[in-house]
């Protein structure tokens, strides 16, 4: 049966959802937060999530990009009327259709619908919210990093430099597609900062930071996190 | 007889060293001249010194310091001298060397030998400074080249200061604004919710495409009924928010007596809130209040809610008594309490308090509303609090005399 995962604070939307989708031979399952969504699209495996993007703590737009770190899963946003930016964010964070609040019950069953029509025709496989590599682990839900069993502290950029690894990995990546890929096409000649950035990360997640074994340098060529 | 040494054209570079000096070290321009002209008395002798500044408002120049030296003048009750000297200077934004126009009257050491440099930053004009010295010699090329050097410097704190105080007035008016945007937001998203819940339920119903069972129909009826009044209550509280803030709220003074007040408000809660225990403990013996009984219903009322959505399956006591000249009433429930570090707050527009449940709503307006009735009633409104034990809000409403 078709699962969906209903995210919202508020009580009476997560019944609003239910008693609708469940009318539609859906199997419903709702969560409060953002956290719990991470953790409940890895162990419930729903088939489409329907997120709200107004929420304490973890807002949607982030909750959206996390799970995107591991997971294809459809998700339509919902936002707030004339929160324009909001539906922009979400898009470009990953989101495959949004709807506006207030919403009509056929509205969202239309939505649904639709999106769940699209996603069928391809490949949507859940990966594992864990990566690891030799004594390296991330843990893609809560962005948190691992060695030998002790967590490690990055920046948001070193962070977002070791994903583009992970999700890479066997592949030599260039300085400049790095750059533009963390920091944006102006700082695509910034070699320094790409530099100082891997010294950094070298120092913090390998056991010998001359010798790395995480995120090797080909000369000539660029980057790469190697295959084990 | 004149005492004066003529200094040649040259100033020392440490009365330079030390005016930059004191101007680094100085949070006030007026002290740091203070300082700069017992430093210079030596250098430049004068008599008096007076700076003064263009109000840009009023387009008159007031005299903002003064200082005499010696010579057995006052300073104050001179500077009168200076003021046209002053306004001239400010008009053509140079300096005027000033000698007395020889008057066989008047005793050659009366006569006033004025020096003033206009106060200038960036091609803007603030005022002037004057030296004055009675009795001569002029003011030579060396004075004149310190004072316009001490002129520049004092200008510069001057405009520090005054930038001082527009940053300060910035720094209010983001905070009001920054308030105004809280609103916004916090009231968009308090309206937004019940217009959705309406709208989404209202909808279901409809569903052409499938049926509800008579329960749930029902079900999703009153949510829709719920909501419709959570919505109208939001309403009307912005509606008085605004109101009173732009004085705008009428209220219509009479005798009020107090156990009518009371049923008044007990009936209308026993309606709204059908499960709610409520114990009254009222001395009969309180004459009335002068006040306008719909809007005195509206606070207790409110008063009353708050009640049953903070301290949820808590009864309420409604306690009265007379106290001097004034009706004390409280409303009491055995809440949760309030931490002691909100009190202060809670009657603080658009206040609510931190880490409240996603489903309790409310617009942070209603306790700033009540304190305004109160206030309007020339009363006084406070809470007090016991963490586990319960919340006191109480009421103090002057009495007929």
């Amino acid at each position: 049966m078709t699962r969906i995962l209903a995210v919202d604070d508020e009580p009476l939307y997560q019944h609003l959802y239910k008693v609708n989708l469940e009318k539609e031979g859906y199997d419903v399952v709702t969560s409060s937060n953002g956290e719990d969504a991470l953790d409940m699209v890895t162990s419930r495996h729903p088939d489409l999530v329907v997120l709200d993007v107004m929420m304490p703590r973890l807002d949607g737009i982030t909750t959206c990009e996390r799970i995107r770190q591991f997971s294809n899963v459809p998700i339509i946003i919902v936002t707030a009327r004339g929160e324009e930016n909001d539906r922009v964010r979400g898009l470009n964070v990953g989101a495959d259709d949004y709807m506006v609040k207030p919403f009509s019950a056929t509205e969202l069953i239309a939505r649904v619908r639709a999106v769940l029509r699209r996603s069928q025709t391809s490949e949507q496989p859940t990966q594992s919210r864990y990566f690891v590599h030799g004594n390296l682990k991330i843990d893609f839900a809560r962005a948190e990093v691992w060695k030998d069993n002790k967590p490690v502290f990055l920046s948001a950029t070193e962070y977002r430099l070791l994903i583009q690894f992970a999700h890479h990995v066997g592949e030599v990546m260039t300085a400049e597609e790095l750059l533009v890929a963390i920091w944006g096409s102006a700082y695509r000649e910034d070699k320094e900062i790409l530099w100082v950035s891997i010294a950094r990360l070298r120092q913090k997640l390998e056991d010998n930071p001359h010798m790395p074994q995480h995120i090797v340098t080909r000369a000539g060529l660029g980057y790469l996190m190697p295959p084990l | 007889m004149n005492q004066i040494s003529t200094k040649p054209d040259v100033i020392k570079p440490e009365y330079l060293y030390t005016i930059g000096n004191i101007i680094t070290q100085a949070t006030e321009w007026k002290p740091a001249l203070d300082e700069i002209s017992q430093l210079v008395h030596s250098i430049i002798i004068f008599d008096n010194l007076a700076v003064y500044l263009s109000d840009s408002k009023n387009n008159s120049v007031d005299v903002m310091y003064a200082r005499a030296m010696g010579r057995g003048r006052k300073a104050e009750a001179d500077v009168s001298w200076g003021e046209t000297l002053a306004n001239q200077i400010i008009a053509c934004n140079q300096t005027i060397l000033r000698e007395p126009s020889p008057d066989p009257n008047q005793d050659r050491l009366q006569q006033a030998y004025m020096l003033g440099i206009p106060l200038t930053a960036q091609k803007n004009c603030l005022g002037a400074i004057i030296f004055i010295r009675f009795g001569g010699p002029s003011f030579d090329t060396a004075n004149q080249k310190m004072a316009e050097f001490i002129a520049g410097q004092i200008t510069l704190l001057i405009q520090c200061q005054n930038l001082q105080l527009e940053y300060q007035k910035l720094e209010v008016q983001q905070a009001q604004a920054q308030i105004q945007e809280n609103f916004i937001s916090t009231i968009t998203h308090e309206l937004r919710n019940p217009l959705g819940f309406i709208k989404g339920y209202t909808t279901t119903l409809l569903r052409s495409d499938t049926t509800w069972d008579q329960t749930t129909q029902q079900e999703f009826l009153e949510i829709i009924d719920h909501e419709t009044d959570r919505l109208e209550e939001l309403i009307e509280n912005l509606l008085d928010s605004a109101r009173l803030q732009s004085g705008q709220l009428k209220m219509q003074f009479q005798p009020v007596y107090a156990d009518s007040l009371i049923n008044t408000v007990i009936t209308r809660a026993r309606l709204h809130y059908p499960d709610l225990v409520i114990n009254i403990e009222m001395n009969k013996n309180v004459p009335p209040i002068i006040g306008d009984p719909g809007r005195l219903a509206q606070m207790l009322e409110n008063l009353i809610s708050n009640a049953v959505k903070y301290a949820p399956n808590s009864d309420v006591v409604i306690e009265v008594h007379k106290e001097k000249e004034y009706a004390c009433i409280s409303v009491k429930d055995h809440g949760p309490g309030i931490p002691e570090q909100y009190i202060d707050h809670l009657f603080e527009r658009f206040y609510r308090l931190p880490n409240q449940a996603p489903n309790v709503h409310g617009s942070g307006l209603g306790l700033y509303i009540c304190k305004q009735i109160v206030q309007a009633h020339q009363g006084f409104i406070s809470a007090t609090s016991l963490m586990g034990q319960g919340t006191s809000f109480d009421v103090r409403l002057p009495l007929k005399s």
